[in-house]
């Protein structure tokens, strides 16, 4: 039998073409490389061939089978991928189950600032909201009718306070009174935070609440200066609001410390025009006489205390305008964070 | 940065007003010759001040009597005869009216000038309309009362000082004179008040009349004792400038002729340890001395004595803030302090417990919300929860905030109409937050659940939240902290008593849920939809006893597993039939897992469906079919007479 190599190496070449399918590689596989296929019957017809002729028909033979092997490789490769392609999933349909619930922003604040303190050794504590007058007041050196409580105006309630006949018990106007608490009935070293819920009687408006939330912190040992409180307070900046932050440590007065200062930061940082310096934290070195109203012993210890408001913290970070949106829970403002 | 912050620039024709913030401790700072002190101090400039001549008068007797000296330390009375009301020159008018005080006349004016100018607030009578002619410092007489400078009549009481004459109050001490008394143009003889009034008194007076002066703003946060004198002096000085008359006399009541002189010792390593910086004696002793300050140094001691007009300066570390400011707070170093907690013992459990309820809820996909904690006793009767006790606020803001919640679920209600009003009916939300009592404040979780459930694209039903939503939010909970709870029988009135339960662990109430009554909805106009509310009290689950686990040996032998179904009667709970299983299974029933419960028409009526199954197990060999046959057919047969069950 002759073959003539070229002219199926052609048609070869032109079914291959036609491919479309996997079931018309299959056929094609079959025609030429099954058992009953082409390149069989072209082995086969080397028993009857001439000698002379014989290398050439195994060389055809063996040639025609590498090519439709490529020629199938090749194919097999466009054919699979076009079913993968018409089986394939929409993986751009939404997942299933539960998206995330949201934290708080306030909550979210909260741990933030909690966290820096913590990341550099402070613990954190939280105190009561119903509080006494001797906490909220006296053991901070802000005595009765003195115009220094006008600052820490307060909601009192109906009920007496049991160490103290005749005095109400009150919600606290600020965290501060955890720091009495903590300094009676521990002893220092101690650095501290405590958090919390405080009240005070304004009227609300986009940056008055009746209640809001403070973080407070109190580190106390046999020498602490100064210059402590400022560069630990300026790393509490750079990383609440990041390295680029300008502050400035401005005298203040607060009752419970001398030296007393607030903290401002530049607004710049934070896209803010109408201001250049905002107004962040309170804090100063603890006055001996907080320290005599708890118990040291005179002169022993000293030590710096530190507040800031959550809500306001929250506010300038992420550009929040009108506190009321932190307590009227709308959903649309509570999945932003 | 020194203190003394700028609030405000404002431009009042060709004056300039400058807002400053001076806080409480600093009542020097109250006056214009304060300020220009201060601002010397800071900048190394000298301050010139008016000059004052001393007034040299003849002594009067018996012009002024002071009942209580605590009341009222210090008192000088002057008489100027033959005066001329009339305006005050165009100069005045400008500084008075820059600072928001109408120019009234000539000596009003003076009093109002020289209290701007040196701090110390003055009251001018017009003494002919002083019965007797004299002044009585005491306490308003119960029944009392006067007509103000401003017209408005104010009843008095023996809290209120008082100055009278010798029939009836000319003025409320320190606050505002009496209008039968004022300045007119018909004055011809005036009385000049100059005085020193208990600071507390002129607050607490204040407060209870409702009425405040630039008088009792300065005599509440306290006038120097010395500035009575000086203060006196200018304003007579310029009343005889301005009014033509002449000095008549004048009369000091005080209780004590010698000045106090504070001394307080401040050594340089005090300074030093306190700042963090380094200074010298010399240094420090120019500082205080450019703020007035007497300085005596030995060696590394320093022993300082205020000016008169500084009561904020009485221990060391008063001084050394001004030292602090001297230099500058901004100037001052900075660097991390060395950080010891070593005696403080924390007990991180309660944030933990909070820590952990959070992620669990927000894993489910609830979102965190924070409320008010302060509501109204018409919330809580919305709420059929007029019943609680809750803790009162004695000066609440208003009727809305007059109460300490004692449940979570008022609040969140009021945020859950909140949003549905805004066309946002799908809402699961969840609070930590505190409940408040007589005997203290309480950690709780609210959870509340309203709308549809999150939609699963895959399934056609969009289904509203119910009751086992939330009853599955709580089991994960109580799982979170290894506890299995059981739910009893709940009479809390907020809700549907046909679905609400509370929750117990150990025998012990952690909560309640259930499905909120209508009515309750209907109060708070919560409309078209079921509202769902589970409340934890993470004190008690706090106080749980911590479970110690062990290890169970895992079966290394097939499990047989028999599913069932019965009909009962509707009453019995699911949980029943589980107890009954595990009673009869014995050893080898590992597990009896609930499949479903059907309520349709092929059930006979009053019967519930139910569909579970129980897995027989055991961790020693393979267990026959015949005897774990037994054992079902023994739980079967209990069901049917135990239950009156009936097999499906």
């Amino acid at each position: 039998m002759q073959w003539n190599f070229q002219d199926i190496h052609d048609q070869v070449k032109n079914e291959a073409q036609a491919i479309d399918s996997p079931q018309a590689l299959e056929s094609f596989r079959l025609k030429y490389l099954g058992k009953k296929g082409v390149v069989a019957a072209v082995f086969a017809s080397l028993g009857t061939a001439d000698a002379a002729d014989k290398a050439a028909i195994g060389k055809g033979a063996n040639d025609l089978r590498s090519l439709v092997e490529q020629l199938i490789a090749e194919k097999s490769a466009t054919t699979s991928s076009t079913k993968a392609q018409e089986e394939r999933i929409d993986i751009s349909l939404p997942g299933t189950g539960e998206a995330l619930g949201h934290t708080h922003i306030l909550t979210q604040t909260m741990q933030e600032i909690i966290a820096v303190f913590e990341q550099m050794g402070f613990v954190t504590v939280e105190t009561p909201e119903i509080e006494t007058e001797f906490h909220n007041f006296t053991g901070l050196n802000i005595p009765i009718d003195h115009p220094s409580r006008d600052a820490f105006d307060t909601f009192y309630l109906d009920a007496e306070d049991p160490a103290a006949r005749g005095r109400r018990l009150l919600l606290r106007s600020h965290t501060s009174p955890g720091q009495v608490r903590i300094m009676k009935q521990n002893k220092p070293p101690m650095a501290v935070i405590v958090p919390g819920r405080v009240y005070r009687p304004d009227a609300v408006d986009a940056s008055h609440s009746f209640m809001f939330h403070q973080v407070e912190g109190l580190l106390v040992d046999e020498n602490v200066q100064f210059s402590e409180l400022k560069g630990l307070l300026t790393e509490f900046c750079r990383r609440f609001f990041g390295p680029k932050v300008v502050m400035r440590f401005r005298p203040h007065f607060f009752p419970f410390t001398e030296p007393s200062a607030e903290v401002d930061i530049n607004a710049e940082i934070l896209g803010i025009q109408r201001k250049k310096w905002l107004e962040i934290l309170g804090c100063g070195m603890i006055n001996p006489k907080v320290f005599e109203a708890v118990g040291y012993p005179k002169g022993k210890y000293k030590g710096f205390a530190f507040g800031m408001g959550v809500e306001r913290m929250a506010m300038l970070k992420y550009g929040i305008n009108d506190i009321r949106f932190f307590y009227e829970n709308d959903v649309r403002f509570l999945k932003q964070f | 940065m020194a203190g003394l912050e700028v609030e405000s620039v404002e431009i009042n024709g060709v004056d300039t007003v400058l807002e400053i913030e001076i806080t409480p401790n600093r009542p020097d700072c109250l006056n214009i010759l304060g300020l220009a002190r201060e601002i010397g101090a800071i900048t190394g400039k000298t301050v010139k001040g008016p000059k004052v001549k001393s007034v040299k008068t003849s002594s009067l007797k018996k012009l002024i009597h002071i009942e209580n000296k605590k009341d009222c330390s210090r008192y000088i009375g002057t008489l100027i005869r033959d005066v001329k009301i009339s305006d005050s020159p165009a100069a005045m008018k400008m500084r008075l009216n820059s600072l928001g005080i109408n120019a009234i006349n000539n000596a009003v004016d003076i009093t109002n000038f020289v209290l701007m100018e040196t701090g110390q607030p003055l009251h001018a009578f017009d003494h002919d309309k002083l019965a007797g002619g004299k002044i009585i410092v005491r306490r308003a007489k119960a029944g009392e009362s006067i007509v103000t400078l401003d017209g408005v009549e104010r009843k008095l009481d023996p809290a209120i000082l008082v100055i009278a004459d010798s029939e009836k109050p000319v003025a409320i001490a320190g606050i505002m004179g009496g209008k039968g008394t004022e300045i007119t143009s018909e004055t011809k003889n005036i009385l000049l008040e100059s005085a020193h009034f208990d600071m507390g008194l002129i607050r607490r007076a204040c407060r209870s009349l409702g009425l405040r002066s630039d008088s009792s703003y300065r005599f509440e946060r306290n006038v120097n004792f010395e500035g009575v004198l000086t203060g006196s002096d200018r304003a007579i000085d310029l009343l005889l400038q301005l009014t033509g008359g002449r000095l008549s006399g004048r009369e000091e009541v005080s209780v004590r002729s010698k000045k106090i002189v504070t001394k307080i010792k401040v050594t340089i390593a005090a300074i030093e340890s306190l700042l963090g910086v380094e200074v010298t004696a010399p240094k420090v002793k120019a500082w205080l001395a450019r703020l007035g300050f007497t300085v005596t140094a030995k060696g590394e001691i320093l022993t300082v004595t205020p000016p008169n007009n500084r009561a904020d300066i009485g221990q060391d570390v008063d001084v050394i803030e001004e030292i602090a400011r001297m230099i500058g707070f901004n100037h001052l170093p900075s660097k991390l302090p060395l950080i010891k907690t070593t005696n403080i013992a924390v007990d991180k459990r309660p944030r933990e417990i909070k820590d952990k309820v959070r992620r669990i809820l927000t894993a489910g996909g609830i979102d965190e919300i924070i409320t008010h904690n302060m509501i109204s006793s018409r919330s809580l009767t919305k709420t059929n929860m007029a019943d609680l006790k809750p803790v009162r606020i004695y000066n609440p803001l208003n009727q809305e905030q007059e109460l300490m919640r004692p449940s979570l679920l008022p609040s969140m209600l009021q945020v859950a109409l909140t949003n549905i009003n805004r066309g946002q009916k799908d809402l699961r939300f969840f609070e930590i937050g505190k409940r408040y009592f007589i005997d203290g404040e309480k950690e709780s979780v609210g959870i509340l659940l309203t709308g549809r459930r999150t939609h699963d694209w895959r399934s056609s039903k969009k289904e509203a939240v119910e009751i086992f939503d939330i009853k599955g939010l709580v089991g994960r909970i109580c799982q979170s902290f290894g506890v299995n709870p059981t739910y009893g029988p709940t009479e809390r009135a907020s809700y549907d008593q046909a679905c609400a339960a509370t929750i117990l662990i150990n025998g012990k109430l952690v909560g309640t849920m259930g499905k909120i009554d209508k009515k309750v909805l209907n109060n708070w106009d919560i409309k078209n939809q079921d509202v769902y509310f589970a409340g934890l009290h993470l004190e008690e689950i706090l106080a749980l006893p911590s479970k110690a686990l062990k290890y169970q040996p895992i079966s290394e032998f097939p499990a047989i597993v028999r599913d069932v179904s019965l009909a009962v009667k509707k009453e019995i709970p699911y949980a029943k039939i589980e107890e009954i299983c595990v009673k009869q299974g014995g050893d080898i029933l590992k597990s009896v897992q609930f499949i479903e419960q059907y309520l349709g028409d092929k059930i006979q009526s009053g019967y519930k469906g139910l569909v579970f199954s129980c897995q027989y197990q055991s961790n020693a060999r393979t267990l026959r079919e015949e005897e774990v046959t037994t054992i079902h057919e023994r739980i079967l047969q209990s069901l049917i007479q135990d239950l009156s069950a009936i097999r499906r």
